[in-house]
């Protein structure tokens, strides 16, 4: 459980968050070296001062680079991108300076410099295949009207020229956007104001609730709890799946079932459409809500075979439900609350406090999600802490809710809301819930726009104004994430003879059940 | 939704339901071919006569395929299958195989445990000539007497070797061919194909509707429970998202079905729905091939599970189990992934079959003489749970030529769909016997109080394998077809059957949206 969008502050730092193209990570030094245009060859350079004062160094090598791959050599360094994020690169230079401070406050390796750079040549490109294509249409019109045989071919010929020319910019203007789309993918999202900067240990405590409870015996953790109640198997799944794999039994499954119900029944009674997902998706879809499906240290298990992944969180399939469309502002806001499984390799987890329940490959999980206007993300991110406070109090958990710093958000956050619960068993606080708004990260990777109602722009132009669409803004929250919440229940509520007491809410969810009682042999 | 412990008659033939290992299918013409012992050269031929003439022919080619590139594939795991069973019942066995429509090589099988049962023999015969030797040696010897023993010892131990190595590969390869046998079959199930099915019984009649039936698609598309669209985009064709009260709907059915299965003395579970390939293997299944129903997991060699009921089969495996605790009854709840390769062109419409589905399973190991009465239980189950929830179902008696090879009996339940406009597999309950427990290794060790002959005290009575039941208690999807489709109102609303009421929040319409 270790996906920023749900879990551990402290494993934060150790994932990779950037939505990137899949194989970047082992490109990069590759780019930075072959930022060429290498089809430019045989065309007149004298027109094109700056691209060819730019890329006359590393011309030839990258044409070679560019032949070696036609022989097949497997790895080659012009990977197309499969899709593309509407990133708004006018204002990120137009704020170069605030855009420059938040990658360093957010600890990102984003080159913002060559991100520039790369985006003024794909300007000036695009002036130029602008020039040209006008250029040839001058020589096309000219064509039509009577002409000498000789001036007829001198046109033919230019024409010819002019057309070949065209045809080898605008494969370099494919190849340089998606050099673009590679390096600025990796430019984290801008950090609300009120986010304190610096690393894990400037994060600001938002609201405390309730007191460590107190116990007038010694407390037994969620796992000696469990072996006296008969709740888990560990042993058997690490035979049967591997380690970090575990059966929930008896009351422990009911205790998950109601967990889930009554999430789902609080949260859709406060107005959020109830969702299954899909646990399997494709690869990009990953990639479009900001994580990385690919590479050493990644966090998603992949499908042998096929370009799809399991999920490890709902937040990606929910993400997805209105990729590449254009919602109606009446629509909007619009809330969900899903229930999936949830799968995560935890590599690189090793060694870090796993102890039974709290690291685990597979869970159950309750996720909001929220897509809106963006003028109302902000208090949709209020209104998301305050149900998970809600949820929380009421099964009478003790926790405090976190503002985190800047250098612990990951890539697609412009604020993020931890909720940490005691954990008396365990002694400390563990992270059972989070909530973060994404702004327009994930929308402008997604493709989920909207238009805004003309009712509102009741300006001098009645009837069918042409107004433009805007990035929606997306907000996910954890409700609940099950094994966390039943280490909370388990060591919280145990009594000395290593009974545990349900929370009143959950009883009617548990058929009545108010005590798991230890089993007699 | 087509792995056959679940659903699907119809899909049950075009499935490779054989444990055998990952990448047979591929090796199958080699070792037919091959079925020397490669490693057999310099050693006396004279002393092993029916070696030598079995295997003189292929010796050379079996070794340059050795080199080639490893055909000696190493099974991980083996299943304790009773040879002497089937050699001393050959005809029953070859008769099992040809009802059951298997291709498995009985012949083969016996020429290979013949060659192994001579191959142990003569190595038992050669470490005793060894001892004989090494026993010599501890006296006062000749000098070149003793030089005769060590030269002879020598000899000795390295014809060993060989005939060892030779005696594991053996294995191995009547492993591979023995796996593929299929159990035997109850002697009331009809012998034939699909046709031969028996009705078992008959719950209810197909509801009478005064107006045009609307199917489930239609009917979630009023209601707004399902997005195949976006989950098209998002994941890939025949996944979904449910919505609404279709969410409601599906945690009712788990949780009615946990609850009422539960009551019953069954010990209810979440399982891993991620799992080694081995155990899918050792329960009958065969993760790997063209046509396998199961998703790998990339780097590693786990697999998502296609039913509960292999890490259920699982949590038991390589054990000895105390006989006082059977019978063991399970009912587990797991998400299950299936790749339906070879489904495309089949009856696919909305959420008949799928890739992803929520399933509670019902799960038994027992003593053998008990499978019979429990394999009634669970099917008695599945009835009650489906005629409570007020369905027209009829029950079968699934042929010979239908049943998977694990399947000693299989019930099939069908459900009436009347949007789809035909009875459709809602759920199943096979017997599996010893079929399973023999490849996961689960024994018990039968009481010593039952046996109170004259040895009295600590008897050391031998292990048996228990039997293992599966059974489908609920298949959400299919069940949210019959649910939808049968209890369908003229104006697109759908009534709540009874039991579920409590578990819906008390809800027992379903209503159309308005837009």
């Amino acid at each position: 459980m270790g996906l920023p969008c749900g879990f551990g502050a402290s494993t934060l730092q150790t994932l990779k968050l950037v939505a990137i193209p899949s194989s970047f990570s082992m490109l990069r030094p590759c780019i930075s070296k072959t930022l060429s245009l290498h089809s430019y060859h045989h065309f007149q350079r004298s027109s094109l001062p700056f691209l060819s004062r730019a890329l006359s160094a590393t011309a030839l090598q990258s044409t070679s680079i560019a032949n070696e791959d036609e022989k097949g050599i497997s790895f080659s360094p012009l990977v197309k991108p499969q899709w593309r994020a509407a990133i708004d690169f006018k204002w990120i230079r137009d704020n170069k300076d605030s855009v420059a401070a938040n990658i360093k406050n957010r600890n990102s390796n984003a080159d913002l410099e060559l991100v520039l750079e790369l985006y003024e040549r794909l300007s000036n490109l695009q002036k130029e295949v602008e020039r040209l294509r006008g250029e040839r249409n001058v020589v096309a019109n000219k064509m039509k009207g009577k002409l000498e045989r000789s001036e007829r071919q001198r046109l033919i010929e230019e024409g010819k020229n002019l057309k070949e020319g065209l045809a080898a910019l605008e494969e370099d203007l494919v190849e340089l956007t998606d050099k673009l789309q590679q390096e600025a993918q990796s430019i984290p999202n801008m950090t609300h104001p009120d986010v304190p900067i610096g690393g894990e240990d400037c994060s600001v405590l938002r609201r405390m609730v309730g007191s460590p409870r107190e116990f007038s015996f010694p407390v037994k953790d969620h796992l000696q709890l469990g072996k006296g109640l008969d709740l888990f198997d560990f042993d058997a799944a690490a035979e049967v799946s591997g380690s970090k794999f575990y059966y929930l039994k008896n009351e422990a499954v009911m205790l998950e079932m109601a967990l889930i119900n009554w999430t789902l029944s609080e949260v859709t009674k406060r107005g959020y459409t109830p969702l299954t997902t899909p646990e399997i998706v494709r690869s990009s879809v990953i990639e479009k809500c900001g994580f990385q499906p690919r590479g050493a240290n990644t966090q998603v298990y992949s499908i042998e075979g096929s370009d799809q992944c399991l999920i490890g969180t709902a937040e990606i399939p929910v993400g997805g439900i209105h990729m590449d469309s254009i919602l109606a502002s009446s629509t909007l806001p619009l809330k969900y609350v899903a229930y999936s499984h949830c799968f995560r390799t935890e590599a690189g987890a090793a060694g870090t406090a796993t102890r039974g329940l709290y690291r685990v490959h597979q869970f159950s999980k309750v996720e909001m999600f929220i897509l809106c206007r963006p003028e109302d993300s902000d208090t949709y991110h209020e209104e998301l802490i305050g149900i998970e406070e809600d949820l929380f109090s009421s099964l009478g958990l003790h926790f405090r809710t976190l503002d985190m710093a800047s250098g612990d958000l990951g890539a697609p956050a412009y604020r993020k809301f931890d909720v940490e619960a005691w954990m008396p068993g365990l002694e400390r606080y563990g992270e059972i819930s989070s909530a973060s708004n994404c702004t327009d990260y994930q929308s402008r990777r997604l493709g989920i726009r909207f238009r805004p109602s003309s009712e509102i722009s009741t300006g001098p132009k009645k009837g069918k104004t042409n107004i433009p669409t805007q990035f929606v803004h997306t907000l996910n929250a954890t409700a609940c994430a099950v094994p966390r919440m039943v280490i909370c229940l388990l060591e919280n509520f145990q009594k000395e003879d290593g009974s545990v007491i349900i929370p009143e809410p959950l009883i009617p969810f548990m058929g009545g059940l108010d005590l798991i009682r230890p089993k007699s042999k």
